[in-house]
Order: C-alpha cells, then sequence, then structure tokens
C-alpha cells in the first residue's frame, strides 16, 4: 500500500511489442531483478518505484530541489489481442516508454505503429516519449543497429537507449530520462499560461492601468 | 446497433485473465485513492492560503497595502509590486521568487505549484483533448454526452467499475477527436506486421472512421452511465462498493441493458436507496429508443445521488484521513433534535453561513486543533468583506440563557439592548432586532430572531429563544448573539455582536447578564472563526467563433449564423456545497448573468439538482452575438443557489469571471471585476483559445460583494 507521502505522482507507461521485454525492464527498474522467463503479461500491470528527483534548470543546472516522486509504471500486453484494452489506458499515462527488442527487426519495425497508437491515444498529440532498445546484452543476435534506432528516434525527436534488462544496463536512465521529460513538461504547462496572460495583457494593461495608479501614488 | 466506438469490451478475457486484471485495477484503485486523498489536502492547503489575505473588493483597502498580508506597501516599492498573474501589489515578504527570475505572489505561486503536484496540469491537457466535442447544441447535448467526463476519471477507473458490474459491457474510453481515424487508417495500410494485427489495426479503423453522429447515441448511453457511475463514486468514498457485485446499484448495469448485454443484477434505485434493489438475472432488455433510455438514465442519475450526498462534505476535504466520519454531512449528527424553523426573512447572513466542518472541529477536538489556528484569521477578513452594510458598533446586550431540562432545550432571553448604534446614520434610525445563533452551526436551522422594533436605539424585546439540544451538547457550543438593523428598503446593517461560550455558563441559575456588543472583527477568536470554504464550481468555457466550420462529424444541423460567435458556458458540477436543508443536503442551482448586458436578457438558469451537495449540472449556458474582443470587457457571474420553495433562494456562492481589470455596469451600478486567480486565468484561456473547451475549478465566494 501506499501512503500519500509524496510530492508527485507519475505516471509512465511501458509499450512494444510482445516479448521485447517490457515486463523485465520494469521489474528490473522496481526491484533491481531479473526474470528470464517469459510471462506473457495479461492486459495491464503496474510497478510501483519512489525516486527522488532533482529539479534541474533549462541550462541543466540544479537547483537543489529535490522532490519525492511516486512513479506508477504501467506495463501493457504487447500481444494483439489486448490491443483495445491497452491503447486505452494510454490517455492515462504522462509519459512513455516505447520499447522494441535489438534482436528482433520486425518490433523495430512496429514502433512506427506505437507512435501513432500513441499519438491517437495519449493525452495529447505529443506526448514525452524515450525510444528504447532493449536486450542490448544479446549482441551476437542482434538485427537492430544503433543507427537505424537512432536515426528514426532522432526523426521524433525522441531520446533513444540501448537497455538491458537482464544487466540493469541503461535502465535507470532511460526512466530517469523520460521523468525529467515529464517534470519539464510540467513546469512547462503550469508556468507557460500565466507568463503567456502577463506578457500578453501586461503590455495592455499597463497601458490603461498605469494613469490610474500614478494618480493614486503621487 | 452500432457498438464499439469508444468501448472497451473485456467479453474476449477468459475468466481467469479478467480476474487478474481486475486484481491489477484494484491495485490501481488503492493508489488512486491515496492519491485522491492527497490532492484534497493540498487543495484544501491553497484554500487556506489564499483565504489569509486576498483582498476583496467590497473592503475598503488602501492601495498601499499588500494584498495578502494587507501590511502596509512603501510607496516607492508600487510599481514594482504587483503580482503578474492576481494583479495584486504585494509586499516583499509576500513574493516568490521563480527560477527564472521573476516572481509571483505567494498565492499565485502556491497555486501553480499545486497544479503540478495533483497533476492537474495533465488532466487539464487532457480533458482539452478528448472532451472537445464540437459546440453544436450543447444545451441538449449536455444532458446526454459525456462531454467531459470526469476530469482525474482514469481509465483503470472506468474498468474497474465496469467490469465488476458486468463483465461483457463494452467500457467507454473517450477517444481523442478527429485526426486519429486518420492516423490509424495510415497506420493500418502501412502496417507491415502480421496478419493478426493489420486486422485488427483496420477494424480499429473501420470503427473509428464511422460517423460519429451514427454512433452517438451508444456511445452516449453508455457513457452517461460511466458518469453516473461516477457520481456514486464521488459521493460514497467509503462504501464497500467492491464486495457484492450483483448487489450493487449500479445504473450501469441499466445502461448495459440497452446494449443487450446480459446483466448480472440491475438495481433499480431512483429514489437513491441503494437498499432497494431488483435483481434481474441475465435479462436482456432492448431499448427501443437509446436516447429516451439516456434520458431516463440521467434523471436518474441525479436522483440517486440522493442518500449518499450526505456523506460528503467539507470535512471530508478539511481532514482527508478520516473517513469514518462519513455521517458527519448528516445534521442531525451535531444538532440533535434541533426542530427546523425556516426562516423567511431575507437573508443579510449570507456570508456568515457556515461549511460543514467547523461542525466536525467541534465534535472531534483533535481536528479542532489542527485546523483551528489558520482559521481564525480567515474570518476577520470575510466578516470584514461581509455582505452588510456595517456601522460603528456601540451598546450593549441584556440577555439570559438557561436550560429546561422538561423540554431539553436551551432558552435564551432576549431582554433588551441598549445604546445601539444608528443603522441608517443619515436619518438617526434604527430598526433594530437581535439574532442568534447557536455555534458551530450557522445554518439557517440555528438561526433565531427576535422581533423587530421600530426606530430605536434601546429597544425592549423581552423574547425567549429556543433551541432543542441534549445539554451534553450544549457544552461545545456557543451563542453568537448579534444586533441588526432592519432596512426595510436598504441593506440591513450589522450593529454588533458577541459570542457566549456555553460551558462555562451557569445554565442552571439563569442570571441576567449584560454584554457589550462588539464588531465582527473582535469577536473574531478563534472559537467562533468559520472558514469560509462554500464549496467548488466546476465549469467549462468556450467561445465560438463565427465563422466555424461545421466540424465533420456532427451532424450538420444548426450551423452557425449568426454574425457574432457564441459563449458556451458549461456548469458541470459543484463540490462541497453547504447543507441549507434538514437531512445535510442542498436543492441547488446555479444562476448566470453576463454584465454589462440588461440583467434580464442574459439571466440563465441550471435546473435544480436535488438533495445534492456534490451536484452534477452539466447544463449550458449559451450568450450569442459576442464578438470575442467584447468578452475583455464583460463579466459573467455564476452563483449557486439553494432553492426554496415559497420563500427566498438563498447564496450557497458564486464566481465572478472577467479579465479580472476594470469596471463593468450591472443595471445602474458600475462595479469593480475582482476576479482573481483562476477566476481570470480561465476567462483569459477560454479569449485566448476560441474553439475549445477551458476547464476549471473555481472555488466559490463567499458573497459577491456589494455588487450583488
Amino acid at each position: 500500500m501506499t501512503d500519500g507521502d509524496y510530492d508527485y505522482l507519475i505516471k509512465l507507461l511501458a509499450l512494444g511489442d510482445s516479448g521485447v521485454g517490457k515486463t523485465t525492464f520494469l521489474y528490473r527498474y522496481t526491484d533491481n531483478k531479473f526474470n528470464p522467463k517469459f510471462i506473457t503479461t495479461v492486459g495491464i500491470d503496474f510497478r510501483e518505484k519512489r525516486v527522488v528527483y532533482t529539479a534541474s534548470n533549462a541550462n541543466g543546472t540544479t537547483t537543489g530541489k529535490t522532490f519525492k516522486v511516486h512513479l506508477q509504471l504501467w506495463d501493457t500486453a504487447g500481444q494483439e489481442r489486448f490491443r483495445s484494452l491497452t491503447t486505452a489506458f494510454f490517455r492515462d499515462a504522462m509519459g512513455f516508454l516505447l520499447m522494441f527488442d535489438l534482436t528482433s527487426q520486425q518490433s523495430f519495425l512496429n514502433v512506427r505503429n506505437w507512435m501513432s497508437q500513441l499519438q491517437a491515444n495519449a493525452y495529447c498529440e505529443n506526448p514525452d516519449i524515450v525510444l528504447v532498445g532493449n536486450k542490448a546484452d544479446l549482441a551476437d543476435q542482434r538485427e537492430v543497429q544503433e543507427k537505424q534506432a537512432k536515426e528514426l528516434a532522432d526523426k521524433y525527436g525522441i531520446p533513444y537507449f540501448e537497455t538491458s534488462a537482464a544487466t540493469g544496463v541503461e535502465v535507470d536512465k532511460a526512466v530517469i530520462t523520460l521523468l525529467d521529460l515529464v517534470m519539464k513538461r510540467m513546469e512547462q504547462c503550469v508556468d507557460k499560461p500565466p507568463a503567456d496572460t502577463a506578457s500578453g495583457n501586461g503590455a495592455t494593461k499597463l497601458g490603461d492601468a498605469q494613469p490610474n495608479e500614478k494618480k493614486c501614488a503621487c | 446497433m452500432p457498438q464499439g466506438t469508444d468501448m472497451i469490451n473485456v467479453g474476449f478475457l477468459s475468466d481467469s485473465e479478467r480476474e487478474l486484471i481486475l486484481e491489477v485495477l484494484r491495485r490501481d484503485e488503492a493508489l488512486r485513492q491515496a492519491e485522491e486523498q492527497r490532492v484534497r489536502k493540498l487543495k484544501t492547503e491553497l484554500l487556506d492560503v489564499k483565504r489569509k489575505g486576498a483582498k476583496r473588493s467590497s473592503g475598503n483597502y488602501s492601495q498601499h497595502s499588500c494584498g495578502r498580508c494587507l501590511e502596509p506597501l512603501s510607496r516607492l516599492s508600487l510599481f514594482s509590486t504587483q503580482c503578474k498573474v492576481c494583479n495584486h501589489h504585494v509586499c516583499r515578504k509576500c513574493q516568490t521568487v521563480l527560477p527564472n527570475g521573476s516572481w509571483l505572489c505567494s498565492v499565485c505561486v502556491k497555486e501553480l505549484d499545486l497544479k503540478k503536484r495533483t497533476g492537474d496540469w495533465f488532466f487539464d491537457q487532457r480533458v482539452n483533448r478528448f472532451s472537445t466535442t464540437p459546440g453544436h447544441d450543447l444545451v441538449k447535448v449536455s444532458l446526454k454526452k459525456k462531454l467531459p467526463l470526469k476530469k482525474r476519471e482514469t481509465t483503470g477507473e472506468v474498468l474497474l467499475r465496469s467490469t465488476e458490474i458486468n463483465p461483457d459491457a463494452p467500457t467507454p474510453v473517450p477517444r481523442p477527436r478527429q485526426k486519429n481515424q486518420t492516423s490509424d487508417k495510415r497506420e493500418s495500410s502501412e502496417n507491415s506486421g502480421s496478419v493478426a494485427s493489420r486486422e485488427s489495426f483496420e477494424s480499429k479503423q473501420e470503427v473509428g472512421s464511422k460517423p460519429r453522429s451514427d454512433t452517438d447515441s451508444v456511445g452516449n448511453a453508455s457513457i452517461s452511465s460511466s458518469r453516473t457511475e461516477n457520481d456514486t463514486d464521488q459521493v460514497i468514498p467509503d462504501q464497500p462498493r467492491r464486495k457484492n457485485v450483483s448487489g450493487r446499484s449500479s445504473p450501469a448495469g441499466s445502461s448495459a441493458s440497452s446494449l443487450t448485454n446480459p446483466v448480472k443484477g440491475e438495481t433499480v434505485s431512483v429514489d437513491g436507496h441503494n437498499s432497494e434493489t431488483n435483481t434481474v438475472s441475465d435479462v436482456k432488455e432492448v431499448s427501443p429508443s437509446p436516447e429516451l433510455e439516456v434520458d431516463r438514465l440521467f434523471k436518474k442519475s441525479i436522483k440517486r445521488a440522493i442518500k449518499p450526498s450526505g456523506h460528503v462534505s467539507t470535512l471530508d476535504l478539511r481532514d482527508g484521513c478520516d473517513k469514518s466520519e462519513a455521517s458527519m454531512g448528516n445534521r442531525s449528527y451535531s444538532v440533535p433534535g434541533l426542530d427546523v424553523k425556516e426562516d423567511e426573512e431575507e437573508d443579510e447572513d449570507i456570508d456568515s453561513l457556515v461549511s460543514f466542518h467547523k461542525r466536525k472541529m467541534a465534535s472531534s477536538s483533535s481536528s479542532l486543533h489542527s485546523s483551528k489556528s489558520g482559521l481564525g484569521s480567515m474570518m476577520s477578513i470575510y466578516s470584514e468583506a461581509g455582505d452588510f452594510d456595517s456601522v460603528d458598533v456601540s451598546g450593549e446586550v441584556i440577555y439570559s440563557a438557561s436550560y429546561d431540562e422538561h423540554t431539553q432545550s436551551l432558552q435564551v432571553f432576549i431582554k433588551e439592548c441598549r445604546g445601539l448604534a444608528y443603522g441608517d446614520a443619515s436619518r438617526q434610525l434604527t430598526n433594530p432586532y437581535v439574532k442568534c445563533y447557536l455555534l458551530p452551526d450557522k445554518s439557517r436551522q440555528s438561526k433565531r430572531k427576535t422581533s423587530i422594533k421600530r426606530n430605536t436605539i434601546n429597544p425592549v424585546y423581552n423574547e425567549t429563544l429556543k433551541y432543542s439540544i441534549t445539554r451534553s451538547h450544549l457544552f461545545t457550543r456557543s451563542m453568537l448573539i448579534s444586533v441588526w438593523h432592519h432596512g426595510r428598503l436598504s441593506r440591513n446593517a450589522f450593529l454588533g455582536e458577541v459570542e457566549i461560550a456555553l460551558d462555562c455558563q451557569d445554565l442552571d441559575s439563569p442570571t441576567e447578564e449584560c454584554a457589550v456588543l462588539m464588531s465582527k472583527s473582535a469577536t473574531a477568536v478563534p472559537a467562533s472563526s468559520f472558514s469560509q470554504y462554500k464549496g467548488e464550481l466546476v465549469i467549462s468555457l468556450k467561445y465560438v467563433t463565427p465563422q466555424k466550420p461545421t466540424p465533420e462529424k456532427i451532424k450538420g444541423k444548426k450551423a452557425v449564423t449568426e454574425e457574432g460567435g457564441e459563449l458556451h458556458v458549461l456548469i458541470k458540477e459543484a463540490k462541497n456545497l453547504m447543507a441549507m436543508k434538514t437531512g445535510g443536503t442542498s436543492d441547488s442551482f446555479v444562476k448566470g448573468y453576463l454584465f454589462p448586458m440588461t440583467a434580464k436578457t442574459t439571466k440563465r438558469k441550471t435546473p435544480v439538482v436535488k438533495k445534492n451537495l456534490n451536484p452534477q449540472y452539466n447544463h449550458t449556458f449559451v450568450y450569442k452575438d459576442l464578438v470575442l474582443e467584447q468578452l475583455k470587457e464583460m463579466c459573467l457571474e455564476l452563483t449557486v443557489w439553494d432553492r426554496e420553495a415559497m420563500l427566498s433562494n438563498e447564496f450557497l456562492g458564486g464566481v465572478r469571471l472577467s479579465s479580472g481589470k476594470g469596471t463593468v455596469k450591472k443595471g445602474k451600478e458600475e462595479v469593480e471585476m475582482d476576479s482573481a486567480g483562476e477566476e481570470v486565468s480561465l476567462w483569459e484561456k477560454m479569449m485566448q483559445y476560441p474553439d475549445s473547451w477551458a476547464e476549471g475549478t473555481l472555488p466559490l465566494r463567499s458573497t459577491m460583494g456589494k455588487g450583488k
């Protein structure tokens, strides 16, 4: 059970073809363990993890402010038959781990499908996404080259990571990067509107408001 | 019957799969509930901060005082100290510097921070995507259509509910409007995956690309049912609702039946008694007209919420962790046997009505201490900004209080007053009467009045005001005796008050006491301080531009032909309203005026939602022939009222939406548009993004200020 002792509840969701390792990836991330057995996810599942997030400025310097973030990591079934169910959960997530299997060209090709599923079903048309090529430890079976994947990620303008749930490499980094994107987006969403209105009306308002105030002040 | 758009059909799952998913959803629910509590707490905190110092239009504040802490400002600093969001001038101490170097006042910062912490930033974004249905015929549509579902609702929530009720029922999930269909389509043709996956993409596309109007009715049916469900969830936070699947009352069950799905247990609970269950096993009921069905459902949904509504009250907000206190909403718990006396006089005390949690504070000492201190300072501000004409207080009241064991009643004998101030100073006139509340209950039920004496500053009453109450309850109470000038044509004027705690009174051998009248702020000791949390109003605003191309998928019935555009105001719901009626409920409706216009033409009302403190109105006010530019100079007032048949309605709270600058003509009066915070930002958002809904949750003002 969770207590409410955290500052933010951030909901992320992992998606991708069946068998790319979404579940093991999340298991590695939350419990730092690896389960090599393939147990297909039934519909949906989620894991939780509490992390401390250090806020940073746009220029990358930390502000020193730390927040307790409760992560709810949704795990979705890659299997086709659950598709209508899983896509319905897209709308509740704030950020996405779009995963494919580095040892499966097909899973990589399907990234584009997943991408448009996301665009159609997420909370907005350009949600925060991180592209994850999993099973990096199986170098000998590799079918997808880093360059290929990188290009695709660049095309979408999203970060790309090659991870291994088996060894744990880059797993944390991928999630934290996504969290960072979401937190930044949050800041933007919240800080922008008032700033806009302030600057937008500020000019006109200053014009008609100032004279009055001057009168009062003098 | 077309089916499937916007639905999740979980019928394809096997039993064991369904069980697994349900388990996940239940875990999610636990998390969600913890989150909801956290959010409630945060919102309450914000209200506290907000209430502490905001200037009100009705108060006479110096330009040179801080809008937050009311400390005087130095003259030099005046120009640089206006908060960009709320436009209050604030002192250095009440400014918070943002990372980008600019600053905002402490309240605005807190508000922004809260948007982040509660996840509202996310839900706000999502609302704009999933609920923006074309704005035609909204008045009608909003009755049947989901329009925005509850903002914070998640798929898991919807699914969990629907699955437990009827595993075979498709579950509605709002899909984003337009676009996606095309992207789906493109996708499916590009899809190089397996045949299976291609099929699914295509079937999706086919469903998705169907004209929405065709499937509207079905979508509506299940959607409105999900909202209904939602009501239930909102109002019964603590019912063990996961236990008994078939016994659970569920409008969704009945809606599912119209979708020709087997229903496990259909519960008819038109009047909100959950116990009245009517189990119909495996009934297949085909509704002749889905729309009728929807209407019926909708009405039902309104009524359904009756009973549980008592469970939710402000105290729930204040103190979210204490769920067991569910019955606090029920008046009789705190005022046993208090006889209900409806009062026909108009309401000079709108401002002083108090929310439920006060009662809670009185009865549970632990929470009393926790929130007391913060409330003290609020009171003075609020009473100062009250809806009455205030005079310099003078004089005293002579009274005695005794407890009659025989009738189990407190008797307050008001003998006389001496040396009162003139309520109407210009005419040296006072028509005084004495009013008494048995605090902490400041509702109508606790109000007692004497007769009005004409033209005297030394009125003699010799009247007894009676309260039926058990003796043990008295110790948590105090009497608030106030004196008022009855202005026959003008407003009533406050002449002074005094609060007497009952625990230190000798009620057995009554003695005549003389109490000096005090002004409001002076008596605002913590024990008598009432938070002025009046609840919240959830609305959506949209400006529909004139030459708006008729959106594709709606029946092109009513093209906008007017020269100007339209302002659509969707009154969705109110939350945590004050209870005005016996049983701790209110029959509320929302009234809207758009100024400056002659009041009559812009008056709009929602239907009355009975016996509900969290009423769902889902009613749209449409104002036509408006140019976007005009709106900057306009002011929308929405007020919530408790409907009183035969009597004047009671004011429950209101909001004032405008750009927050300048004045506006209301009839003959020129009134300041004193909107602040969310009221301004929502109004501006509406103007900034025409043709899309701007949704917001606005705290209700406890008074609309002088221009009422």
